[in-house]
C-alpha cells in the first residue's frame, strides 16, 4: 500500500458507500486526525453512508476498527460500518474441481519429446522436461532443468533438475546409467551389473539420491488426480 | 561403372581397423575386383607392413594429393595378389596437410580406375578421420567386445550419420570361450547398443600377429578363422548380401578337449 501525503489513511468512493485504506501502524490519534480531515471534505454525503475498513493484510487490529467505526459514527454520523472482506484461502472442494476443470487444457507443460537413440558424444541440453523414446548409449549426456523420462534403456549420463532443481526425477524402462546427477546431487554406488530389466525411478529423499523400483514404489500413487508438471 | 569408396574406421585405436583393412581388401581383389587400398593414417603408417609391401614404396598418397605425382605412380601393386593395389601413407608429413578439396579430386580418379577403395582411417575423430570420411561412400565401424570400444565405435556412428553415411559393423577380435562363460559381450549386446547393420563376426586369431609380422595377407592363410570370416565379409560387401553371419564357437566337445590334451588341436 503506498500512503502519500503523510496520510495514513485513503478514501475511495465504491458504489454506495466509502472504502477507507488505513496504514494500521500508525497511531490511532494520527488516522483519526487524518480520517476527520478527509471526512470533513465529504460533508453531507458522509452522513448514512455504508463504510469499509480496509487495513489491507494486516491481523489482530479489531480493536482500532472498531473504535474507528464508533469515532466515524459518532462524528460524521455514517451508517453502518464494516471490514473488509478477507481474502479467503481455496477450500479444499475448489481444488478438487481442478481434476474436472481439466487443468490440462490450459496449462502447458514444458516438455521436449525426443524420439530415437542418444549415442556417445552426443549431449541434449534442456531447460524443459525430457521425455525420449529410445534408448540413451553409454557416454551419451543429458542435462535438462527438470525431469527426465527414458521409454528404453539409459546407459549414459544424465542430470536432472540442472542446476539446481532437487526435485527433478529420473524413470527409465532400464535403468542403468553410467551417472546420475538430481539437482546438487548425485547419485553413488549405481549398480550397473544387474543383467535384469527393470524399470527404476531416482529422486532426492534427505539429500541422497535415491534408486528404487519404479512399479513396486509407485511414487505417484498419492497424487489424487492429475496434475500438470 | 564408378567404384565404391570404403572407409573403414572405428575411434578407437587397436581394435584392429589396419588388419581388416588389409583382409578386406585382398579378398575383395581374390573375387577378382580391382582394389586399392589407401593408408589414411599419415605419419604413422602400417598398412604396407601388414601387406608385405614396405620396401616398394616410392610415392604416398600426400604426394598424390598434391599432384607430385599420378595415382598410377604412387599404387604399389601386390605380387601376390591380382588386381590388389597400396597406396602408402607418408611418414614424415602431418595429418592436416591433406586438404578436403584435394582428397575429393583424388577420389573421384580413383573411383574411375578401381572398383573398391578401401581407405584405413586413423585413430581418433580428429582432422585424420575427417580426412579419410570426405570422400567415403561407405563406411565399416570395426569394434571389438569391450565397453570402451563399444563407445567410441558409437561416437563414430554418430559422426558417419551427420555425414549421411549409413555404417556397418564388423565385430572384431571374439574369443568364443568368453563369451559362452560370459566374460565378454556377446555380439547380440553389442549390435543392441550399436544397432546398426552387423556385415561380420572375427574371431580372436593367433595367425594375425604371424601373417603382420611376415607381411602376408590373412585370407591368403586358409586355416585362419580370422581370414576366413573376412573373406565372408568382402563377399557380403561384393553383393552377396544373403550370405549368412556365421557366428564363432567354441569347441568344447570331449574329443576336442581331449585333442587339445595331446597337442592335436589349438
Amino acid at each position: 500500500m503506498n500512503f502519500e501525503n503523510n496520510l495514513s489513511v485513503k478514501l475511495k468512493g465504491v458504489g454506495d458507500g466509502f472504502w477507507v485504506t488505513l496504514n494500521p501502524l500508525a497511531k490511532e490519534a494520527k488516522l483519526k486526525k487524518d480520517i476527520s480531515q478527509l471526512f470533513e471534505r465529504l460533508k453531507h454525503l458522509a452522513i448514512n453512508a455504508k463504510v469499509v475498513i480496509d487495513i489491507g493484510d494486516g491481523v489482530g487490529y479489531d480493536e482500532l476498527i472498531s473504535n474507528i467505526g464508533l469515532f466515524l459514527k459518532e462524528k460524521f454520523d455514517v451508517g453502518f460500518v464494516s471490514q473488509s472482506p478477507r481474502k479467503k484461502s481455496k477450500p479444499l472442494k475448489r481444488i478438487r474441481q481442478r481434476d474436472l476443470s481439466k487443468e490440462w487444457a490450459h496449462h502447458r507443460s514444458d516438455v521436449l519429446m525426443i524420439r530415437g537413440r542418444v549415442r556417445s558424444g552426443q549431449k541434449i541440453t534442456t531447460k524443459k522436461h525430457i521425455v525420449i523414446i529410445g534408448d540413451i548409449n553409454p557416454g551419451a549426456e543429458i542435462y535438462v532443468g527438470g525431469d527426465i523420462i527414458v521409454m528404453g534403456k539409459l546407459m549414459g549420463q544424465v542430470y536432472a533438475g540442472y542446476p539446481n532443481n532437487d526435485k527433478a526425477i529420473i524413470i527409465a524402462i532400464d535403468f542403468k546409467p553410467t551417472q546420475v546427477q538430481i539437482g546438487s546431487f548425485i547419485a553413488r554406488e549405481l549398480n550397473k551389473n544387474s543383467s535384469e530389466i527393470r524399470a527404476k525411478f531416482a529422486c532426492v529423499k534427505k539429500s541422497i539420491v535415491v534408486i528404487q523400483d519404479y512399479l513396486k514404489a509407485n511414487p505417484f500413487k498419492d497424487i489424487p488426480w492429475p496434475e500438470v508438471i | 561403372m564408378e567404384g565404391r569408396i570404403i572407409v573403414v574406421t572405428s575411434g578407437k585405436g587397436g581394435v584392429g581397423k589396419t588388419t581388416a583393412t588389409a583382409s578386406i581388401g585382398a579378398a575383395l581383389a581374390m573375387e577378382g575386383n580391382r582394389v586399392a587400398v589407401i593408408d589414411m593414417d599419415i605419419g604413422l603408417r602400417n598398412l604396407d607392413v601388414v601387406l608385405g609391401l614396405e620396401n616398394r614404396i616410392v610415392f604416398n598418397i600426400v604426394d598424390v594429393v598434391n599432384k607430385k605425382c599420378k595415382i598410377r605412380q604412387a599404387a604399389i601393386k601386390d605380387r601376390r595378389i591380382e588386381n590388389l593395389f597400396l597406396i602408402p601413407a607418408s611418414q614424415s608429413d602431418n595429418k592436416d596437410i591433406l586438404s578436403t578439396s584435394g582428397i575429393k579430386r583424388t577420389a573421384k580418379t580413383l573411383k574411375k580406375e578401381f572398383d573398391y577403395i578401401i581407405m584405413d582411417s586413423p585413430a581418433g575423430i580428429e582432422k585424420g578421420f575427417e580426412n579419410s570420411v570426405v570422400a567415403a561412400d561407405e563406411a565399416i565401424v570395426i569394434c571389438t567386445p569391450d565397453v570402451s570400444s563399444i563407445r567410441d565405435a558409437d561416437r563414430v556412428i554418430g559422426l558417419l550419420y551427420a555425414r549421411s553415411i549409413t555404417p556397418k559393423i564388423v565385430v572384431n577380435r571374439i574369443i568364443p570361450k568368453m563369451v559362452a562363460k560370459g566374460d565378454m559381450l556377446n555380439h547380440q549386446d553389442i549390435m543392441e547398443i550399436l544397432s546398426v547393420e552387423l556385415i561380420g563376426l572375427v574371431p580372436m586369431d593367433e595367425q594375425v600377429v604371424i601373417s603382420t609380422n611376415i607381411g602376408l595377407p590373412l585370407v591368403m592363410q586358409n586355416d585362419s578363422k580370422a581370414g576366413q570370416a573376412f573373406k565372408r565379409i568382402a563377399r557380403r560387401l561384393n553383393g552377396e548380401i544373403d550370405l549368412p553371419i556365421e557366428i564363432p564357437i567354441s569347441k568344447t566337445g570331449i574329443w576336442n578337449k581331449i585333442s587339445q590334451k595331446f597337442g592335436l588341436t589349438k
